[in-house]
């Protein structure tokens, strides 16, 4: 199946399975490396990726589902955008490997207004998994980025 | 392998009718998982990605849902938190936002997984789904659509279009009772929805299907503790606990008559 992809503001075709995961195009079609698989179930988060500016699950979303939609990754926020910023500043992150989909579901929790105490901050986050448990410096970060 | 992409009801209905074998894809969560752990062999999709009509959402009188309306849009309309505030709850609690940004009401109840948060609070709201085919369309109540086990009373060519939840004649509560993390689904879920003085009490995630028992909630003494865990205890009696990874059967039946009395204490009085 082809299908025409919106990635980060480019237009993208590819020619997959329309039951190719969408993080697998952004990986081996696109090569944006960013969004990783990990749990495989839509669980942990590390497969973060914005559609039409709203956290999903990449590692189980069929790529056709996301035609039509603007399809954001790590790669395609700035490099000085305020969240990456904040947790920069905080150093909240040690192996890194979970932090692309954490500052996603950051900067929709900070656009929304839904980060303003660490309790909601915490409850938004509930399904970003960081094994070398940053969580109280990602926390840190949020709030500091939502001020 | 195909992927049909029909925009309108009566295209899908059509095509579904032409391959009953098909696999209809609403908003793809649970098929993704299925999918992605290599458990489906489907060659042939349906997706409803494209028809606008399931998509709309109608708040005057009763909450009338496409079935294509997301977890995340019940959970954060304002009128739905304001009316059906027992709705928006059960929808809001399901896994993580990303899900919930994707995942459907259509879906939910078409997969009618065991331990998915919805379906016992559709069913203690007397909520029915529209269910069409090139045949026709029927009503159906959500405790008559879930037959078991990821087995519904839908037929090869139907489709769910539409939920339709009457307007709460009382207060609605949802308890989501969890043994692991956060985004994990129910070890017991219990819905309840008062109806003046009398209530509806569901019990989820505990068994094949949603269970209500009109009888013993009959008893109830709103507001009354006794009366709350008498009904607990009748409850986690009756009910046939399954054991899993989230609780055993005999830990379940306990917190079946705890979660119980609580719901009742916070419908009542």
């Amino acid at each position: 199946m082809r299908i025409e992809l919106s990635v980060n503001g480019n237009a993208i075709e590819v020619d997959v399975e329309p039951t190719t995961m969408l993080v697998d195009v952004l990986r081996d079609h696109v090569a944006l490396t960013g969004p990783r698989v990990t749990c495989g179930v839509g669980l942990c988060g590390t497969c973060t990726v914005l559609l039409d500016g709203e956290p999903v699950s990449s590692c189980i979303l069929m790529a056709p589902l996301a035609l039509g939609k603007q399809i954001t990754t790590i790669e395609g926020i700035p490099r000085d955008d305020e969240v990456v910023s904040c947790f920069d500043r905080q150093h909240a992150f040690q192996c890194g490997f979970c932090i692309p989909g954490m500052v996603l579901t950051a900067k929709n929790m900070v656009e929304h207004g839904t980060a303003t105490s660490r309790e909601q901050i915490r409850e938004g986050l509930g399904g970003n998994l960081c094994r070398c448990g940053c969580y109280t410096k990602i926390v840190d970060a949020i709030e500091e980025a939502a001020r | 392998m195909s992927w049909q992409m029909p925009s309108t009801v009566d295209e899908a209905l059509r095509l579904k009718a032409d391959n009953p074998g098909a696999t209809v894809i609403a908003g793809g969560t649970f098929l993704g998982i299925l999918s992605g752990q290599g458990l489906l062999d489907n060659d042939e999709w349906i997706s409803l990605q494209n028809i606008s009509e399931l998509k709309t959402l109608g708040t005057e009188g009763d909450l009338s849902v496409g079935a294509m309306v997301t977890h995340r849009r019940l959970e954060l309309t304002p009128v739905v938190r304001e009316d059906w505030p027992g709705l928006a709850q059960a929808f809001g609690v399901v896994a993580s936002p990303r899900i919930r940004n994707v995942a459907t009401i259509g879906g939910v109840l078409a997969d009618a997984d065991y331990a998915s948060d919805p379906p016992s609070m559709l069913v203690a709201s007397r909520a029915v789904a529209e269910v069409a085919s090139v045949r026709g369309m029927r009503r159906v109540p959500i405790e008559d659509l879930i037959a078991g086990h990821y087995e519904t009373t839908l037929a090869d060519d139907e489709l769910i279009t539409r939920v339709v939840v009457p307007r709460p004649r009382g207060k609605g509560v949802y308890r989501k009772f969890r043994t692991r993390s956060r985004e994990d689904r129910p070890t017991v879920a219990v819905a309840a929805a008062r109806e003046d003085d009398r209530v509806r009490v569901v019990v989820g995630a505990v068994s094949d299907r949603p269970q209500h028992y009109a009888d013993i909630c009959a008893a109830w003494k709103p507001g009354d503790e006794d009366s709350a865990r008498e009904i607990g205890a009748a409850y986690a009696e009756a009910i046939r606990c399954i054991g899993d990874g989230r609780g055993s059967a005999a830990y379940r039946r306990r917190v079946v008559g705890v979660e119980v009395r609580r719901v009742l204490m916070q419908v009542g009085p």
